[in-house]
């Protein structure tokens, strides 16, 4: 049946996340709610807490900045 | 064409003379659109280099809709006789009667439209203007220091209840208690007005960024509201975020609701901001909305006709005032002109 009315809950993302990418946003969320907000805190949290960035390869902040960059593009 | 006989269906149908939101940007692309909004029906294209244009839906020959017509660039060929009708609104070519009176005249309805932050706006005249006014939106969307999202839902009842709902903080401590940022905050509260270049703040006395503590109503050019919610520490640094929000007739039934979700947030932050939004906060803005959204629709067409109100809706009452005067302003005029 046809909608009547425009009712669409996502319209700013570009396509369904990936899980990699949701794991990201959760892990992104605790950081931030135990009070890290500085690059340095975030990406040694994200080292212990995962998950692990692209390439298997350890965050550092320059990596975090420009993967955080192309995600707030294409995510 | 809905026909204006009173201050009440002139502003039950849209201020003319006023710009309003009309759908988002994406909604038109490479073939005409029609729809509804502000008591007609209304089309809209794009020339090939993008240019948007808009004119009433309604050839003025017979009245069959342009947007079954075909697109010529800046002009609809109507798909029912042929007749040409610029977006001006000036018919340019009438085929099938070579030189006839309709030719050279503006006989169709035409409105001028813009695209900004990611919507079509238009220009609601009560006549066919050359020219139209600018209009201003607020900060959030215009500045570079923040970043928007704009969220674009349709909701049945009339739009004057979703004005009524933003222009109603407090109407967040109980509706929205369970959601991801209203719930702190006192669930008692003394409002205030105050006045502001154009227009009003009604905001509670004594709490500031602990919950959605005030609604700013403005007139520039186009009206909008604006508020502020705290996000949760998970929302990450920035502090609050913005609501800049804009309603439009669609029909007695039906609201255009417009809200650009907004942050102050640059460099990393940003992109932190806009990943999470995507990933995770759109899903639950908008869970939120729904809550406004529910109780909305479920109330009756004439629930505004039988109130008791108190000291917590008196930044309603008196927007609604303010624009029943600027409807019963603008009939006595239109009145006058058609006299």
């Amino acid at each position: 049946m046809q909608q009547d009315r425009y009712l669409d809950p996502h319209q700013a993302r570009r396509r369904t996340p990936t899980e990699w990418e949701s794991l990201l946003g959760d892990s992104l969320e605790r950081a931030f709610a135990a009070g890290k907000h500085e690059l340095a805190p975030i990406v040694e949290y994200l080292n212990h807490a995962g998950p692990p960035a692209p390439n298997g390869v350890p965050w550092t902040e320059d990596l975090l900045q420009s993967e955080l960059a192309r995600l707030a593009e294409t995510a | 064409m809905i026909k204006i006989d009173s201050p009440d269906t002139l502003l039950a149908n849209g201020l003319k003379d006023t710009w309003y939101a009309i759908c988002p940007s994406n909604f038109i692309a490479d073939k005409p659109v029609s729809l509804r909004r502000l008591g007609m029906k209304l089309v809209f294209w794009r020339d090939e280099a993008g240019k948007l244009y808009a004119l009433e839906d309604h050839c003025p020959h017979r009245g069959a809709p342009l947007s079954r017509g075909i697109l010529l660039g800046d002009r609809i060929a109507c798909g029912y006789h042929g007749v040409q009708v610029r977006a001006d609104g000036v018919v340019t070519n009438v085929p099938g009667s070579p030189g006839c009176s309709l030719e050279g005249k503006r006989a169709a309805r035409s409105f001028h439209v813009v695209e900004r932050n990611g919507a079509v706006f238009l220009y609601n005249s009560a006549t066919n203007v050359d020219e139209a006014p600018d209009f201003t939106l607020p900060e959030e969307l215009v500045s570079d220091e923040y970043a928007a999202f704009l969220c674009y839902t349709e909701w049945r009842g009339d739009y004057r209840y979703v004005i009524d709902n933003v222009m109603d903080p407090m109407h967040g401590t109980y509706l929205h208690k369970q959601s991801h940022s209203m719930a702190e905050g006192s669930s008692v509260a003394d409002f205030g007005v105050r006045d502001t270049e154009h227009g009003f703040v009604f905001e509670k006395k004594g709490q500031r960024g602990v919950n959605f503590d005030w609604t700013e109503w403005a007139n520039t050019g186009l009206h909008w509201l604006r508020l502020e919610i705290p996000y949760p520490s998970t929302g990450g640094p920035g502090g609050s975020f913005a609501i800049v929000g804009t309603y439009t007739p669609i029909s007695e039934n039906l609201a255009a609701v417009f809200h650009w979700r907004c942050r102050k947030v640059s460099g990393w932050q940003r992109h932190a901001w806009q990943f999470l939004y995507r990933n995770r906060l759109e899903a639950r803005h908008w869970a939120v909305l729904e809550q406004d959204r529910e109780v909305l629709e479920v109330m009756e067409p004439d629930a505004n006709q039988r109130e008791n109100l108190y000291q917590h809706d008196i930044g309603l009452v008196r927007l609604r005032r303010h624009l029943r005067n600027l409807a019963t302003e603008q009939f006595e005029q239109l009145k006058g002109k058609t006299a």
